[in-house]
């Protein structure tokens, strides 16, 4: 059962995550987030007016600009634009600000694995500090597959380039509901077990991947609650961290 | 097809439909869904008509056309020599780029790439890399020296949703219909192509690969894409469709129905555990299909 | 020799390259009597296949295979102008080529073709009537798979039978043959081999049943005795390839009302 991991975490530990909001002056809104060595700032500026061509100006509009490290934007940054743009699209709430345009830029600080996710949770904090106005939270986590096959929880860059396969996947966070059972789907699912954005890379079992929804609903469920309190903090400068 | 489902009103009630269709296109859909049927009649599981045919550019080393309703996607491969990376000198390479003319679509302008066609092409890259399907080692010529670089371009023809099953499907169809070219070392330490002509004249120079042949392809993967809509699950989604129900589901599946890719970019619907796993159900079924047509497109050629 | 086709730094083409074949071909080509290379008449056109409606994402379009030049065109529009136009009162023609990676022999990326594109606006801006669409543009993009000699003649030929497609009010569809000078002979329709042989170039665009020239191009050496018989051979061709084109469109215009 045991896997070996180069860091000595456990295979279900996530990295040490630090959180701060407000960390520009400029912005309308930023937050900083950090997974380990991992670290992404975003910064929201808007709603400003008017959407671009080809949106529909009856729903707010929003963009995302990516800036790597070091070097141009390519295809790979385009496509975490468009991965951000529509999960960010489906937290917000479109209808209160129509016709208005709502810009995310993404600084990456330092990429050691589990970009995406990092900058997902990064850009809700943004949002959040910004005051727009939000469906719910969204909570990204990494999964991997190693050959052995079992599941480790947010990798390192290390790990993610020897692994067989793995997983970002986006949960919305739990909602606590003054209705009874307001987070209930008639189904009887609650709605954080929804996914609302699965990218994967690599080959693996169909069963394989749903034992990897799994461990990362739980891990974004633990995820999910330290954002929580994060934000419940005051915004300013006071960093909160948790281990 | 549309003809024919608008063809159950009376002539008087047709601009009314369009005009139905038009104002109020998420009713006009919800409408339809309750029926269990879409507006160009299809059944909500079922994918469109899916054609194949290799061989569709003569310049080209490998090249295939796929349609899947009326979207077309032309893929070709062109072989060039490089130099292999020093780590692997006994590996090629390929570069997969998929391109979104003006000709396809009425939201591409000329000089204005569209948003969709760098993801794409992305995706395209991941999969096919990530599948497994080619190895890489088969696209060596002299360890160390000199390897293919496979180029493939997509061009999309004619945009109606669904792109990224057709792209795939034109490009997997594309390396099995690749021969790749008898080629011959000459003096200058170049690789040139070994034509019967130069037999007679360079006969020193013996062709690097005996004879004109084709990849080995394992585990071919597949795609599907769904639109999830409340309850409803639509399979290989048509443009409107697309722009009128947000939440897209594109699973890979290789022909061992191994998952490649599991991806579903944000959306309005959440995605849970039984509508994956039905997602993956329809996804099975279809790789049989385009299994079956890749394999007719193949007999075909070869008859020819 | 191979190796300087070769457009990137990082590959190249294993394929041999024209400046080879140049030097065996080019005292074939300079003979009277040769044989062209496909075998055809020095007067006589490749076989057109045209299609139109290839496009349905388009309000028109068409497809047109000569020989091994394969073309795509589609129209847009009438639609919005840009933001930035000014008012007009008549209608505005947008026109651009554009090439696959894979037309050419040797694979290229060079998608700038803003000489051929204004030829295709000049060549098609007469048959239009641009009166009928105010203050609205129509693109018209052509996009060739296959670059098999002659391309602008057949992408022209193409994009006016998409514009009926589209339902664009026309005075009269536009036909555009080409005619090469290799030597002393005048050769109709050329390959590409024979383009990269040829000693002028002459290219007319036309309005078959007017008989109306909208653009005529002429470049390389010419004596005025061969223009004028080239002149003849492209006018008796386009009034050919205009009676296709009409065929064409008749037989579209015919199953779809079945």
């Amino acid at each position: 059962m045991e896997v070996d991991r180069a860091d000595g975490r456990t295979p279900n530990q996530r990295r040490p995550v630090v959180c701060t909001r407000g960390v520009l002056h400029r912005a309308h809104g930023s937050a900083s987030w950090a997974q380990g060595d991992t670290k992404v700032i975003a910064a929201v500026y808007g709603p400003k007016a008017g959407t671009k061509k080809n949106e529909n100006p009856e729903k707010a509009c929003i963009e995302v600009i990516w800036k790597p490290k070091t070097g141009q934007s390519g295809k790979p940054e385009r496509e975490y634009e468009m991965v951000l743009k529509k999960t960010l699209q489906s937290i917000c709430l479109l209808n209160v600000h129509p016709n208005t345009t709502t810009t995310i830029v993404i600084q990456v600080v330092n990429d050691d694995g589990a970009l995406l996710p990092c900058a997902i949770n990064a850009a809700c904090s943004a949002l959040v500090d910004a005051g727009i106005p939000l469906k719910h939270l969204a909570v990204a986590i990494c999964c991997c597959m190693v050959e052995s096959g079992h599941v480790i929880l947010d990798p390192s860059k290390l790990e993610e380039q020897n692994m067989k396969a793995f997983v970002y996947l986006v949960f919305p966070n739990s909602i606590i509901s003054v209705l009874p059972d307001g987070s209930k789907r008639p189904g009887g699912e609650a709605m954080e077990h929804g996914i609302i954005t699965s990218v994967t890379h690599g080959v693996m079992a169909v069963d394989d991947y749903f034992s990897c929804v799994k461990l990362g609903r739980a891990a974004a469920a633990e995820l999910s609650d330290f954002v929580r309190n994060s934000l419940k903090l005051k915004a300013g400068n006071d960093p909160s961290k948790v281990g | 097809m549309v003809e024919s489902a608008k063809g159950m009103n009376d002539l008087s009630s047709e601009m009314e439909v369009d005009a139905f269709r038009r104002l109020f296109p998420l009713r006009f859909h919800e409408r339809h869904l309750l029926e269990s049927v879409r507006p160009d009649a299809r059944p909500l599981g079922k994918a469109r008509d899916t054609s194949l045919a290799l061989g569709a550019v003569a310049s080209a080393d490998g090249s295939a056309l796929a349609k899947i309703g009326s979207t077309t996607m032309l893929a070709a491969i062109k072989m060039e020599v490089m130099t292999p990376a020093k780590e692997t000198p006994d590996e090629g390479c390929i570069a997969i780029e998929f391109h979104m003319p003006a000709i396809c679509s009425p939201i591409v302008r000329p000089g204005r790439p569209a948003e969709a066609a760098p993801v794409v092409s992305k995706q395209l890259s991941d999969t096919i890399v990530s599948s497994g399907m080619l190895d890489l080692k088969e696209l060596s010529l002299v360890s160390g020296k000199a390897a293919w670089m496979a180029y493939l371009d997509i061009y999309c023809l004619d945009a109606d949703g669904a792109l990224f099953d057709a792209a795939l499907l034109a490009a997997v169809a594309a390396f099995s219909h690749l021969q790749i070219p008898v080629v011959s070392l000459n003096d200058d330490g170049r690789i040139v192509v070994f034509s019967k002509e130069s037999e007679g004249e360079k006969p020193k120079n013996k062709p690097v690969n005996e004879e004109k042949r084709k990849l080995k392809l394992r585990s071919i993967p597949f795609g599907l894409t769904c639109i999830i809509h409340k309850n409803y699950i639509l399979a290989d989604p048509t443009a409107e469709e697309e722009s009128i129900m947000e939440t897209l589901i594109t699973i890979v599946l290789d022909s061992s129905y191994q998952l490649v890719s599991l991806y579903k970019p944000g959306g309005p619907a959440l995605a849970y555990q039984p509508i994956i796993q039905d997602c993956i159900a329809l996804s099975r079924q279809r790789v049989g299909e385009l299994q079956t047509i890749l394999n007719e497109a193949i007999c075909d050629m070869e008859v020819d | 020799m191979a190796a300087k086709a070769g457009t990137t730094p990082a590959t190249y083409s294993p394929s041999p390259t024209t400046n080879n074949k140049k030097k065996n071909r080019t005292p074939l080509f300079s003979d009277v009597d040769w044989v062209r290379p496909d075998g055809r008449d020095f007067h006589q056109c490749r076989p057109a296949f045209l299609r139109t409606g290839a496009v349905n994402a388009a309000s028109g379009s068409a497809y047109a295979e000569f020989g091994n030049t394969k073309v795509i065109v589609s129209i847009f529009g009438p639609r919005e102008s840009k933001k930035a136009m000014m008012y007009s009162d008549i209608g505005r023609l947008n026109c651009n080529v554009s090439y696959t990676t894979f037309a050419t022999p040797v694979r290229s990326q060079v998608s700038d073709n803003k000489d051929i594109s204004s030829q295709l606006h000049k060549s098609l801006e007469g048959a239009i009537m641009l009166n009928t669409f105010p203050k609205t543009t129509v693109d018209v993009f052509a996009l060739v798979l296959e670059s098999g000699g002659c391309d602008l003649p057949v992408i022209i030929s193409c994009a006016s039978l998409a514009l009926a497609d589209a339902g664009i009010m026309m005075y009269d569809l536009v036909a555009a043959v080409s005619v090469s000078c290799i030597g002393k002979n005048l050769v109709i329709d050329p390959i590409s081999e024979e383009e990269n042989h040829q000693d002028g170039n002459l290219m007319t665009t036309c309005l078959p049943s007017r008989n109306e020239v909208t653009q005529l191009t002429i470049t390389g050496e010419w004596s005025t005795p061969k223009i004028h018989e080239a002149m003849e051979l492209c006018l008796d061709a386009c009034s050919k390839l205009g009676k296709i084109m009409r065929s064409c469109l008749k037989e579209s215009a015919s199953t779809s009302q079945e």
